[in-house]
C-alpha cells in the first residue's frame, strides 16, 4: 500500500514540477534551461513571505506572478532572439540560471533556508498512516492538470496556443498574434515553475541550487511526454512508478538516475515518445 | 586567387606560426616564470583545454551539442586512479592505466554515438543522451563505495614522477598536439565533412557519406581523447571526484567553448584557459559575483555573438571569413566509366505497386513505373499528387509503405539514402541543398568523397571531376566562381551547383526536383541542354518533376503524368500532350 501512494505521489511531484517546462516546451519548441533556476525563486518566494510573516499559502500565487514576472523578461530579452537556434536557446537560458542562482546565493547566502511546512503530520490512510503533505501533492497535480486541460479547450488564449503548435506559419497567416501566444505561454510556464517551487520547499531544503536536480528529471519527461499533457501524466505515472520500485528495491542511487536512463531509452525505441500524432 | 588574397593567406599563416611557437616557448619557460599557485591553476586550465577542443569540434564544427564530454573525461580519470589506488603504481600498472583511461571511454563513446546517432534521430536527442552519461556516470561513482571513493572521491595513490613543472610541461605539449592535430584535421578534405554536417546533415547522405557513422566514429574518437585528458588529469592533480564527471562540469566545458569561440580551434583553448585561471584567482575575493559575471557574459554571448570572442578577434585579423574557402582550384576531368551500353534493354529501375501512407492518408496507391539507361522521364501532374513523395521514396528505402523498388537489380527496400547513392541514384531536391559555409570546389569536393577517400591530413588544391560535371561548372560559369563561399552565390547558382554536385557522383539515375524553379529563360536552357547531353550522350537515367509543361517537352523522351496519388498516363511526349486526360487532369475536372 505505502508502495503504491509512493508511486501516485511521486508522479503527482513529477508532474507539478515538469508541467511549466511542458507548456514552454509544447507550444513554443525551446526548451526553458532555467526551469531549475525558476523552481528555486519559487522555493524562495517562500522564504519571504515567512520573513512577511503570513502563511506559506499566500507564496503560491506570490510566486506565480513572481515567476511569471521573470518569464515575461526572460521570454523579450533572452529566448525571443533564439527562437530559430533551438540549441542555443538551452544554451541561454542555462546560462540564466547561473545568473539567478549567483543573484539569489548574493541576496540571501549561500545556506539552507528554513520555512515553514504548508501542511504537515500524517494521516491514516487505508489502514497506514501517511504523510498529509504528500497526499496533497496529488490534489495539487491534478488541479495544474484540469487547469490546463481548461485553458487549452475552454478559452481564447488556448485555442490560439492549439494553432500556434499545429502551425506557426499557418497560425500567423489566420491573424493570431504568435508574438503575444508566445510571451504569455513562457509566462504560464515559468509562473507554473515558481508554482511548483513552492510545493517543493516541503520535500526538499531549500538552497540557491535546489531546482538543479530537479531539472535533468523534468527535461527528460517532457521530452518523452512532447506536447501533451496527457502523456506528460502517463510519462510521470509509469516514470515515477520505475524510479520509486527501484529505489524500494535496488537501491536509492540507481532509482535517483531511473526516469533519465528509462527516458533516453524509450526516445531511442520511438523518437516521439508517449506524443500520439 | 588575386595577390593580395594570398598575402592575406600567407599573413594569417605566419600568424599561427608565431603563435604556436609562442606557446610551445610559454610551455618550456613557463615553469621558470610563474608562482607555484600560477603552475597548478594553469597545468589544469590546459587539460581542461584539451576537453574544450574536443566539445568545439563536435559542437562547433559537427553541430552537435554535447554536455557528455564530462563523462568520458571522468572515466578516464577514474580508471587511472582506481588502478593506481587498488592495484598499484607500478610502471608496468601505469601503462595499463593509461591504455584503460583510452580504452574505458573509447568504448563507452563508441555505445554512446550508437545511441546518440540512429538514422532519423533528432538533434536534440544526441543532447539528450549526453546529458544522461554524465549523469549516470556520477551516480555510479557515488554509489561505487569503496572502489570509487563515493562521494569523497580518490585520493593519496601514487602518481607518475613528476614535479609540478614537469606536470605543467606535459600538459603544454599534450594540449599542443591535440591542438595541432585539430588543426589540421577541421582544414584538410575529411575534416570539411564536419561543416558539411553541421551545414546540412541530408545532403551528406544523398552523396552518399553516411552522417550518423561520422558521427558515432568523431564521438568514439574524442572520447578516447578526453580519457586521456582525465588519465592526464588523475595524475597531475591527485584526486578524483565525483564533480569532475558531473553534467555540470559538461556545461563549463561548453560556456568556455562557447565564450571563446566556437568553429574555431584556438578559440575554445584561450577561453578555456583564461576563465578557468581568473575564476581561480578571482573567486577567493569575488566568489558569487565571479560567476554571475560569467553567466551573464554567457548568456549576452549566446544570443548576440554566437560565434565568441575568436569571431571578433577574426573580423579584424587579415583573411577574414575567406579562410574557410580553399585555395585556387584546378579542375581536371577524369575519364570516368559512362554509357554502359549492354544495358539499354534493360530497366536500370523497376517500381512495382508502390504505395505510401501517412496514417489513413494514402499518398501513393499503387505505382508500376519502368526506367532503362539513357531515358528521360518527366513526371507531371497538379500539386499534392505524389511527385515528390515518389522520388522521397526512390531516394530513401525506409520512406515506403508498400510495393517493391529495384535499383539495378537490388531491392532497395529499407536502405539509407547513403545506401541509394551506392546504387547509382543521385538526387536533387526542391529548394538547393548544398553547404553554405563551404566554398563551391569544397561542395564538389565533398561529391567525390564517396569515391576518392578524402585525406585526414593534406588540403588537395586539385578538383577531379568528372567530364560532365566539368562541363555543367563551364556551361554555368561556376568554374569561375571555385573560390566563392557558397553563402555568396545567386540561386540560380546554388541550383547549378547542386547539380553539378549530383552528376559528380557519377550515377546512373538522377532524380530532379524542379531543377529549373525560379531560374531565367537562359539558365533554364542552360539546365536543358545539360540534361539532354547526360541521357543522350552518356547514357543516363533521370526522372524529372517539373510544372513548366514547355520545358518538359522539349528535352523529355517519355512522360509520366500523376494524379491523386495514381499513375493516369505513361507514354511519349506526343502521346500525353494530346491526351484529353492531361487536359481534364490539369483544368482540374478529372474523374480517374
Amino acid at each position: 500500500m505505502i508502495i503504491l501512494l509512493d508511486i501516485i505521489t511521486t508522479a503527482a511531484i513529477l508532474f507539478i514540477v515538469a508541467a511549466g517546462l511542458l507548456a514552454i516546451f509544447g507550444v513554443l519548441k525551446i526548451i526553458n534551461f532555467a526551469h531549475g533556476a525558476w523552481l528555486t525563486v519559487g522555493g524562495y518566494c517562500t522564504v519571504v513571505t515567512t520573513a512577511w510573516g503570513i502563511s506559506p499559502w499566500f507564496a503560491l500565487p506570490f510566486a506565480f506572478i513572481v515567476g511569471a514576472a521573470l518569464g515575461a523578461l526572460t521570454e523579450l530579452f533572452i529566448v525571443r532572439p533564439l527562437y530559430r537556434r533551438p540549441l542555443d536557446a538551452i544554451l541561454a537560458t542555462w546560462g540564466l540560471s547561473i545568473v539567478i542562482g549567483q543573484l539569489i546565493t548574493l541576496w540571501f547566502g549561500r545556506d539552507m533556508q528554513m520555512v515553514p511546512n504548508l501542511l504537515s503530520g500524517t494521516i491514516e490512510f487505508f489502514g497506514v498512516s501517511y504523510s498529509v503533505y504528500r497526499l496533497f501533492t496529488v490534489v495539487a497535480a491534478l488541479v495544474i492538470g484540469l487547469a490546463f486541460a481548461f485553458l487549452l479547450d475552454g478559452t481564447r488564449l488556448g485555442l490560439s496556443a492549439r494553432a500556434v503548435i499545429m502551425n506557426e506559419t499557418l497560425a500567423r497567416a489566420l491573424g493570431i498574434d504568435t508574438a503575444k501566444v508566445r510571451l504569455a505561454t513562457f509566462m504560464i510556464g515559468t509562473g507554473l515553475a515558481g508554482l511548483a517551487g513552492v510545493l517543493l520547499t516541503p520535500l526538499t531544503s531549500v538552497d540557491p541550487n535546489m531546482g538543479v536536480g530537479w531539472l535533468i528529471g523534468a527535461f527528460m519527461l517532457v521530452m518523452v511526454a512532447g506536447s501533451s499533457f496527457g502523456s506528460l501524466a502517463l510519462a510521470c505515472l509509469v516514470f515515477g512508478g520505475a524510479q520509486v520500485l527501484v529505489s524500494t528495491f535496488v537501491s536509492p542511487i540507481f532509482g535517483s538516475i531511473t526516469v533519465a536512463l528509462l527516458c533516453a531509452l524509450v526516445l531511442r525505441v520511438s523518437p516521439k515518445g508517449f506524443a500520439r500524432e | 586567387m588575386s595577390d593580395a588574397a594570398l598575402r592575406r593567406l600567407n599573413l594569417r599563416a605566419t600568424l599561427l606560426a608565431i603563435l604556436g611557437a609562442g606557446a610551445l616557448l610559454a610551455v618550456i619557460f613557463g615553469p621558470a616564470v610563474f608562482d607555484r599557485f600560477t603552475i597548478n591553476v594553469l597545468t589544469r586550465s590546459m587539460i581542461y583545454a584539451m576537453l574544450a577542443v574536443t566539445v568545439d569540434l563536435l559542437w562547433g564544427f559537427t553541430g552537435v551539442l554535447t554536455f557528455g564530454q564530462a563523462a568520458f573525461f571522468g572515466l578516464g580519470a577514474y580508471a587511472t586512479a582506481m588502478v593506481l589506488t587498488h592495484i598499484g603504481a607500478s610502471p608496468a600498472l601505469m601503462v595499463l592505466a593509461f591504455v584503460l583511461a583510452f580504452l574505458v571511454p573509447l568504448l563507452v563513446g563508441l555505445i554512446v554515438g550508437w545511441l546518440s546517432f540512429g538514422y532519423k534521430a533528432t538533434p536534440l536527442y544526441a543532447t539528450v543522451i549526453s546529458l544522461v552519461v554524465p549523469i549516470v556516470i556520477t551516480q555510479l561513482a557515488f554509489s561505487g563505495g569503496h572502489w570509487t571513493g563515493s562521494s569523497s572521491g580518490l585520493v593519496g595513490y601514487g602518481t607518475l614522477p613528476l614535479s609540478l613543472k614537469g606536470y605543467f610541461r606535459l600538459s603544454g605539449i599534450c594540449l599542443l598536439i591535440v591542438a595541432t592535430a585539430a588543426f589540421i584535421f577541421v582544414r584538410s578534405d575529411a575534416g570539411k565533412i564536419l561543416v558539411a554536417i553541421r551545414d546540412n546533415e541530408a545532403r551528406c547522405a544523398y552523396l552518399g557519406l553516411n552522417p550518423e557513422r561520422i558521427k558515432i566514429l568523431l564521438t568514439t574518437v574524442l572520447a578516447g581523447v578526453a580519457g586521456i585528458a582525465g588519465f592526464l588529469f588523475a595524475n597531475a592533480t591527485g584526486v578524483v571526484a565525483p564533480e569532475n564527471t558531473g553534467f555540470v562540469f559538461g556545461t563549463e566545458l561548453v560556456i568556455w567553448t562557447a565564450l571563446g569561440g566556437r568553429g574555431t580551434i584556438i578559440g575554445p583553448i584561450f577561453g578555456t584557459i583564461g576563465i578557468d585561471y581568473l575564476s581561480a584567482t578571482l573567486s577567493g575575493e569575488l566568489p558569487f559575483l565571479w560567476n554571475l559575471i560569467i553567466g551573464a557574459l554567457f548568456v549576452i554571448m549566446i544570443i548576440l555573438l554566437p560565434n565568441g570572442l575568436a569571431a571578433l578577434v577574426d573580423r579584424f585579423l587579415p583573411g577574414g571569413k575567406r579562410s574557410q574557402a580553399s585555395g585556387a582550384a584546378a579542375i581536371f576531368g577524369n575519364e570516368a566509366a559512362s554509357a554502359e551500353g549492354s544495358f539499354k534493354e534493360k530497366p536500370l529501375l523497376q517500381v512495382k505497386d508502390l504505395s505510401k501512407s501517412y496514417g489513413s492518408l494514402n499518398v501513393l496507391k499503387g505505382l508500376d513505373l519502368d526506367v532503362r539507361p539513357g531515358e528521360l522521364v518527366s513526371l507531371v501532374g497538379p500539386n499534392g499528387a505524389g511527385k515528390t513523395t515518389v522520388m522521397r521514396c526512390l531516394s530513401d528505402g525506409t520512406e515506403m509503405t508498400g510495393g517493391t523498388i529495384v535499383m539495378a537489380d537490388r531491392n532497395v527496400a529499407g536502405l539509407t539514402p547513403n545506401e541509394i547513392v551506392a546504387l547509382g541514384v543521385g538526387r536533387k531536391f526542391q529548394v538547393a541543398s548544398v553547404f553554405d559555409s563551404l566554398s563551391v570546389a569544397d561542395c564538389l569536393r565533398l561529391a567525390r568523397a564517396k569515391r576518392l577517400s578524402p585525406s585526414p591530413l593534406r588540403r588537395s588544391s586539385e578538383l577531379d571531376l568528372p567530364p560532365a560535371a566539368a562541363d555543367i561548372l563551364k556551361l554555368t560559369g561556376l568554374d569561375r566562381l571555385l573560390d566563392q563561399p557558397v553563402s555568396l552565390l545567386s540561386h540560380g547558382m546554388k541550383q547549378s551547383l547542386e547539380l553539378a554536385m549530383v552528376v559528380t557522383l557519377e550515377p546512373r539515375l538522377i532524380l530532379l526536383d524542379e531543377p529549373t524553379a525560379g531560374l531565367t529563360k537562359t539558365e533554364r536552357t542552360t539546365i536543358g541542354n545539360i540534361l539532354q547531353k547526360l541521357t543522350r550522350e552518356l547514357g543516363l537515367a533521370i526522372i524529372l518533376v517539373e510544372h513548366d509543361l514547355d520545358f518538359v517537352r522539349q528535352i523529355s523522351s517519355r512522360i509520366v503524368v500523376l494524379h491523386q496519388g495514381r499513375l493516369v498516363l505513361d507514354g511519349t511526349v506526343e502521346d500525353v500532350i494530346n491526351s484529353d486526360v492531361v487536359k481534364s487532369v490539369y483544368s482540374g475536372g478529372a474523374h480517374v
